[in-house]
């Protein structure tokens, strides 16, 4: 160990060096803060003016947290060790990390330094300078970028850094001393940390060695009884290392090795059925369009019903509608209700070849920020999250992707489970690991839209990821392999490779099935959709002809004869003869009955007098048809067809459906009458209601906090009696619903002069009261947040109802903890005993000073 | 383009059978795919679960299986079937049947989770004895065949390593004089003797009968054979004594009618399952030897109490022969692990094709109800609608045109409801045969229609199975049991054996058009459609019958 760490001051360890550290960035190349502004794409938007404000902002603390949790283990060990080792080299780090010369430390050292998280002090003499080859900077005193030591570990590397070590060098008790064998074992016990122990009491062998050890300088006292090992004792116990070993990333060569035609052909037969079920989603909105929920999304019940449309389960239901919607191939219109329709943009998509659309839906899927397979799971307030629902968005989502299958990418053709990956991104991120569920998700959804194929990324899939910013990390893997650019053509093309080639074959079987032995061809895809039942679907499609799927192709307006060429033209060989029977027998029975519109109808038991009438032209406006000898229909109204023949001289009776006759009488209007079935309530009442709930909203609506005193300066003092009187108004419905029956006697009166009284605050509040012990308890805990008062009705031991003014401070596990100003005292209640809350004054701030003026 | 197979994620292969390897594959397959259908162009196959454990239990494993799906498979193989392949396949043998010196009959597991698992289900309740340690547990061995089942069922199909009794030796030898056992016999035989137990699926007509007699004579011990009726506990009797070296002595019959229990003895179903106040009278039949081993005919109608009493016979060989094994009641399952697995099956226009069946045209004749006739139906009651349907008068003139243009060849006409069979034998003039018939008449007509002393006959359902006909080339029917796919196979089966001159036989179904009638025979032609027949459709109109 020549290469003490000597130099190291034992002074507060976080020292701002702003001036070299801007030094370093305005003295680096423009490439290199070019390739800084590409890794650190924070520090780029919006663009800094000048460097002293990109070294402000690089090293600010969002900004460094996001660049640390873009590094890998082994970076983060080298800025771990250059923390503690402030201001060594760059071989200095990788003695300290590695023990002795590392390239794969070697590289972390140049990373941190490409990412502006580790500069060379130019400031500092370097009279070490033992330059290796390794790094351009292998000789320069290397620090962490100013700030950073505060996002990591406390201790980082397990090291106390913070407390002065005895006067170097440090002497560790000789074997030959009393108590040598248990100090060395306290001391080998806080080596690797935590640096931090728990004394033994005083007396007992260990508390006499921690005793040694303090007197010594070997260990320090800290609070307590706590103890703890300098960094520089533990350094030297460590012979200088700072860490055991170079984190090494996780071998994922053991997953197992898909052949690149099984996982080309399985990620393009996904692909294909992914594709086709946005299609067949989309076919069957463009007619039918499902309603958007109030709240926003998609209704359960209709994704069911999209569910068993589409023969999947819910969650690819969910899935299939989100990656439609994600495609811009679907979206909410703004009709009155509002349904989810296909766009524009689908009837472009709709004519590209399959590659081409496949890379429309995996390049969506890549990017959208949804998260698809939070559909069905309940939110943070417990409610059901539906598909569509705008909540779904997670900016991290694209990101997470990008993690994922770059893990994927970096070990072609295999297919690790989410275990692996997530193991493997705790190597490669572990300031930022996903949770394993959504991992399983993304790959889950991988394979859903064909980007793998039997587990691993498929060429198409790999030509689709986004452009990988620097330098794929990942050397101690072997297999690294420059990530393909984003390339959608390369990707189509790939795609295209692993379908099954196109066939125009139908071999059409006595047993009335017929098997097409590959991927149809679109005319033959078309027909099958038209006139034949699927049965199985894979490499090649198998499908039934029953009297339904060719009464479909007739109802089409596909004759017989239509259909049985076109099927002889895709067939090897004649038509079956069974088959051909089943689609002339279909075609006899076809539209044997026949069905249309009429208004009204005339019989009569004389052929001759209907006769007549039909052909008479001066009922040509009666839109007369003969049905039967004995039957006309008619396009006019009965009473329009009766009052015409009337005219022409007839006697005509009208009759009801079971034959009695029906004496017309002219018609007489009324209108229905307009109102409530409540009468009682007084009409203008309702008036102010709607007006005051739809204010309300608005108040309610703006962003910020609940005071807002400027907004509201301009309100005329009409405006806020009549709100106050709708807000009791409000109230009170509210909480009696349709009866009173909740607020006692006594909160009425108190109520209205309450509101009145406290003016403009109270109407910021998205409801003043409530009986609803929903709505009571999000009051509540809104309050205690912002610190405002409440009126709470109590219900006491003997039933009767008590207002008090209360000032929540935590509601949690059915209890209610509340300061009360007036009675300066603190009390808890079990929630089921609040019978109403209502908002009361201004938040606490002024209400408490208020109090003390009162007082 | 490569490889005659598509294997589907489905679990559906699909043999294209122009190419050139698609025999070779077919063959490769067969072990441990279920064929599902054979048309003119595409086989289908089916990977079940329990074709797979058949697999096994023949002694294939999952890389074998593996291995030919990748070699024929025009196309990649999709990559969670193969799973599924190995995974399941992993499931059988995990636990053994053995005979223990010790403790008997006991239940050994290779891995003990497994037996945890079983032991846990509700359904292996009272099946299982004493638990001996973390991997053995005794089993009661009258409940060897239930276990089974049971552990079939729970998808952890056991090994049955117990072995099997070897029985009464009793000396039996084919006398193969003037004739001898087809290939496909002796393969079936083969098949089955290797395999210990199990089904022989082979097509009416193409000699299940040779095949008994070809196990018992390699099993050479007292035999109890099961049969569907007494005709047939006949023919099997006559049968036995012309092909093997057993006299009419040797044989007993035990039916309702005789009693006689002797080294082979042939029973009915019914009378095993007749009950008696209660309890099966006839049980101590299956006691009253050491029977070396059990064979049962028509297997495919075996009755539920026959499927608890074979629960009883599991150390007995047992041999099941069918030639269709498709139940209406879906008990496929209890069947192989009852008797045990398939063990041979052709398909058959295989047979057909290697000239051991008659060649057969199947025509389904459609004839349109007179206006009078379709008011009825249009009105009647949905349970009386099959009925109406199926004894459309106008059919007695469909059959009686048939009948003539088939002039001198033997005719079976066959239908459902007697008053409609009453009506049709006065119609063509010919003798009629259902349950009502004497045993003893029964055989005078069967006699003089081999002799050729009568070409024509109508039967009841009671002549579906088992009734030895050899010259009828012409079946007829006019109704059936609405759709079943079974009684359709097994009345094609009455004409196919085959014709001295080799001429086609001729099948047809009479069916009034738009009526459920036409929907059943539609259900009912599945199985032969799937076996490769295609069914011609004529217009009653076409063969001049107005």
């Amino acid at each position: 160990m020549a290469d003490r760490p000597g130099a190291r001051e034992r002074v507060p360890r976080i020292v701002v060096r702003m001036s070299t550290f801007t030094g370093f960035l305005r003295s680096s190349s423009d490439e290199r803060l070019g390739a800084l502004l590409a890794r650190r794409p924070d520090l780029a938007s919006p663009s800094p003016g000048n460097v002293t404000s990109l070294a402000v902002r690089a090293t600010g603390r969002a900004s460094l947290e996001r660049a640390l949790a873009s590094v890998d283990a082994v970076v983060l060990q080298v800025l771990e060790a250059a923390v503690v080792l402030d201001g060594a080299t760059s071989t200095r780090l990788q003695d300290a990390v590695a023990g002795g010369p590392h390239d794969e430390v070697a590289r972390a050292v140049d990373d941190a330094l490409a990412l502006a998280l580790l500069y060379p002090d130019t400031d500092a003499s370097d009279d070490h300078a033992a330059g290796t080859a390794a790094s351009a900077a292998g000789g320069a005193r290397l620090r962490v970028a100013p700030g950073l030591g505060d996002l990591l570990d406390a201790h980082p590397a397990g090291l106390a850094v913070e407390v002065a070590g005895p006067p170097e060098p440090v002497t560790l008790p000789s074997d030959d001393e009393p108590l040598a064998a248990p100090a060395r074992a306290v001391l080998d016990a806080l080596m690797w940390g935590p640096p931090v122990g728990l004394a033994p009491a005083p007396g007992s062998t260990a508390g006499d060695a921690v005793a040694l050890l303090v007197a010594r300088g070997l260990l320090v006292r800290g609070s307590g009884r706590h103890v703890l090992l300098p960094a520089s004792v533990a350094l030297a116990l460590r012979g200088g290392r700072t860490h055991r070993e170079v984190a090494a990333p996780p071998d994922l060569t053991g997953s197992p090795l898909r052949a690149p035609a099984t996982v080309a052909a399985e990620s393009a037969s996904a692909g294909e059925r992914c594709a086709r079920l946005v299609a067949r989603l989309l076919r069957a909105w463009e007619h039918e369009p499902p309603g958007v929920l109030r709240a926003g999304g998609l209704a359960v019940r209709e994704l069911r019903r999209t569910a068993q449309l589409l023969e999947v389960d819910e969650g690819e239901a969910a899935f299939v509608v989100e990656l439609a919607f994600a495609a811009g191939l679907l979206a909410q219109d703004d009709d009155e209700p509002a349904t989810f329709v296909p766009t524009v943009e689908l009837d472009s998509w709709r004519g590209l070849d399959l590659p081409t659309r496949w890379v429309a839906l995996a390049s969506a899927w890549l990017a959208t920020t949804r998260t698809p397979w939070l559909v069905g799971s309940r939110d943070e307030r417990g409610s059901l999250i539906a598909a569509l629902d705008p909540e779904l968005s997670r900016p991290w989502a694209p990101r997470l992707r990008a993690a994922v299958l770059g893990v994927l990418a970096r070990v072609p053709g295999r297919a690790p489970s989410a275990h692996e990956v997530v193991g493997a991104l705790g190597w490669a991120t572990p300031r930022s690991v996903p949770p394993l569920t959504a991992v399983e998700s993304v790959l889950t959804e991988a394979a859903r839209v064909g980007v793998l194929g039997a587990g691993a990324l498929s060429e198409a899939g790999r030509a689709l990821l986004p452009r990988a910013p620097g330098p794929a990390t990942g050397a101690a893997t072997g297999t690294e392999r420059t990530i393909a650019a984003h390339d959608p053509d390369a990707a189509a093309e790939a795609f295209a490779q692993g379908l099954s080639p196109e066939v125009g074959d139908l071999l059409l079987q006595g047993d009335l099935t017929g098997i097409v032995p590959g991927r149809p061809s679109p005319e033959l895809e078309a027909l099958i959709d038209r006139a034949a039942t699927v049965e199985s679907r894979g490499g090649a499609i198998t499908v039934r002809f029953t009297p339904d799927s060719v009464r479909r192709a007739l109802d089409e307006g596909l004759t017989a004869d239509d259909l049985l060429d076109t099927l002889a033209s895709f067939g090897r060989g004649p038509v079956p003869q069974g088959l051909e029977y089943l689609v002339r027998d279909a075609a006899r029975r076809h539209g044997r009955l026949r069905a249309g519109a009429a208004s009204s109808y005339l019989r009569a038991d004389d052929p001759a007098l209907l006769a007549g009438l039909a052909e008479d032209p001066r009922l040509a406006e009666l839109g007369l048809l003969q049905l039967a000898p004995t039957v006309l229909a008619a396009q006019a109204s009965t009473h329009e067809v009766v009052e015409a023949l009337r005219a022409h001289g007839l006697a005509p009776v009208a009759e009801t459906p079971d034959g009695q006759v029906l004496h017309l009488e002219r018609t007489v209007r009324r209108a229905r009458r307009r109102g409530s079935r409540r009468a009682f309530a007084p009409v203008a009442s309702r008036q102010v209601d709607t007006a005051a709930l739809v204010r309300r909203l608005r108040a309610s609506d703006e962003p910020g906090d609940a005071r807002r005193p400027a907004s509201r300066s301009g309100t005329s003092d009409e405006q806020v009696t009549s709100d106050a009187q709708v807000t009791s108004d409000a109230h009170t419905r509210a909480a009696a619903g349709d009866d009173a029956t909740l607020v006692g006697p006594t909160s009425s009166a108190a109520d209205a002069t309450g509101t009145a009284t406290t003016g403009s605050s109270a109407r910021s509040w998205a409801g003043s009261g409530t009986a609803d012990p929903v709505d009571a308890l999000a009051l509540l805990r809104e309050a205690a947040a912002e610190r405002a008062n409440v009126w709470v009705e109590l219900v006491g031991p003997t039933g009767r109802p008590e207002r008090r003014l209360l000032r929540p401070l935590r509601v949690e596990g059915g209890r209610l903890r509340a300061a009360d100003p007036v009675r300066e005292s603190e009390l808890t209640v079990a929630v089921h005993r609040i019978g109403a809350v209502e908002r009361a004054d201004e938040p606490v701030d002024q209400a408490a000073d208020q109090d003390q003026e009162d007082m | 383009m490569t490889g005659p197979l598509i294997v589907q994620s489905d679990k559906t292969l699909l043999l294209e059978i122009d190419h050139d390897q698609a025999d070779a594959c077919r063959r490769a397959i067969a072990p441990f795919a279920e064929l599902e259908r054979a048309p003119e162009h595409v086989h289908t196959y089916r990977l079940t679960p329990l074709g797979l454990w058949n697999a096994r239990a023949a002694g294939h494993d999952a890389e074998q299986v593996v291995d030919v799906l990748l070699e024929y498979s025009r196309y990649p193989v999709p990559h969670a079937l193969l799973v599924d392949v190995a995974e399941t396949m992993a499931r059988y043998g995990r636990l053994q049947l053995v005979q223990d010196p010790v403790h008997g009959l006991v239940l050994h597991a290779l891995d003990p989770a497994v037996l945890a698992e079983v032991m846990k289900s509700k359904r292996t309740a009272g099946l299982l004895g004493t638990r001996l340690d973390a991997t053995d547990v005794v089993v009661h061995p009258s409940e060897r065949g239930h276990l089974k089942q049971v552990l079939l069922k729970l998808g952890w199909p056991a090994e049955d390593l117990a072995g099997y009794v070897d029985g009464e030796a009793h000396p039996i030898t084919l006398e193969e004089d003037g004739w001898a056992m087809r290939p496909y016999q002796q393969q079936a035989v083969e098949g089955f003797w290797h395999g210990g137990s199990g089904v022989v699926v082979l097509p009416c007509g193409a000699g299940k009968t040779i095949v008994g007699a070809g196990a018992m004579a390699k099993s050479s011990t007292t035999t109890l054979i099961l049969v569907t009726n007494t005709v047939s506990a006949r023919q099997w009797r006559d049968e036995l004594v012309r092909r093997t070296s057993l006299t009419e002595d040797e044989i007993g019959e035990y039916s309702g009618a005789r009693k006689e229990i002797r080294p082979v003895t042939i029973a009915t179903y019914q009378v095993l399952t007749t009950k008696r106040k209660g309890v099966y009278t006839h049980l101590e039949l299956l006691d009253a030897r050491d029977w070396g081993l059990v064979l049962y005919d028509e297997v495919h109608l075996l009755p539920a109490p026959i499927f608890r009493m074979t629960a009883d016979l599991q150390a007995r060989r047992r041999l099941g022969l069918t030639a269709t094994l498709v139940r209406e009641d879906g008990r496929e399952d209890e069947v192989f692990s009852l008797i045990g697995p398939k063990r041979f099956d052709a398909p058959w226009k295989d047979i057909e094709a290697q000239g051991y069946i008659a060649p057969a045209e199947c025509i389904e004749v459609r004839l349109t109800l007179p206006d009078s006739d379709r008011m009825a139906y249009a009105t009647a009651e949905p349970e009386e609608k099959y009925r109406l349907a199926a004894t459309a008068s106008g059919k007695n003139r469909v059959v009686e045109r048939l009948v003539a243009q088939h002039e001198g060849e033997p005719t079976l006409v066959i239908g459902q409801y007697l008053d409609q069979l009453h009506e049709l034998a006065e119609h063509i003039g010919a003798d009629l045969i259902t349950g009502e018939t004497t045993v003893r008449e029964r055989q005078r007509l069967f006699d003089a229609f081999r002799s050729g002393e009568i070409t024509k006959l109508v039967v009841s359902k009671v002549a579906n199975f088992s009734i030895d006909l050899p010259e009828a080339s012409v079946a007829i029917q006019v109704s059936g049991s609405f759709g079943s796919r079974q009684e359709e196979a097994q009345r094609l089966g009455r004409i196919m054996r085959p014709k001295a001159s080799g001429r086609t036989a001729h099948f047809y179904t009479v069916v009034a058009r738009d009526t459920v009638d036409q929907d059943f025979a539609a259900h009912r032609q599945r199985f032969l459609a799937e076996q490769g027949y295609a069914y011609t459709i004529k217009d009653a109109e076409d063969l001049g019958v107005a």
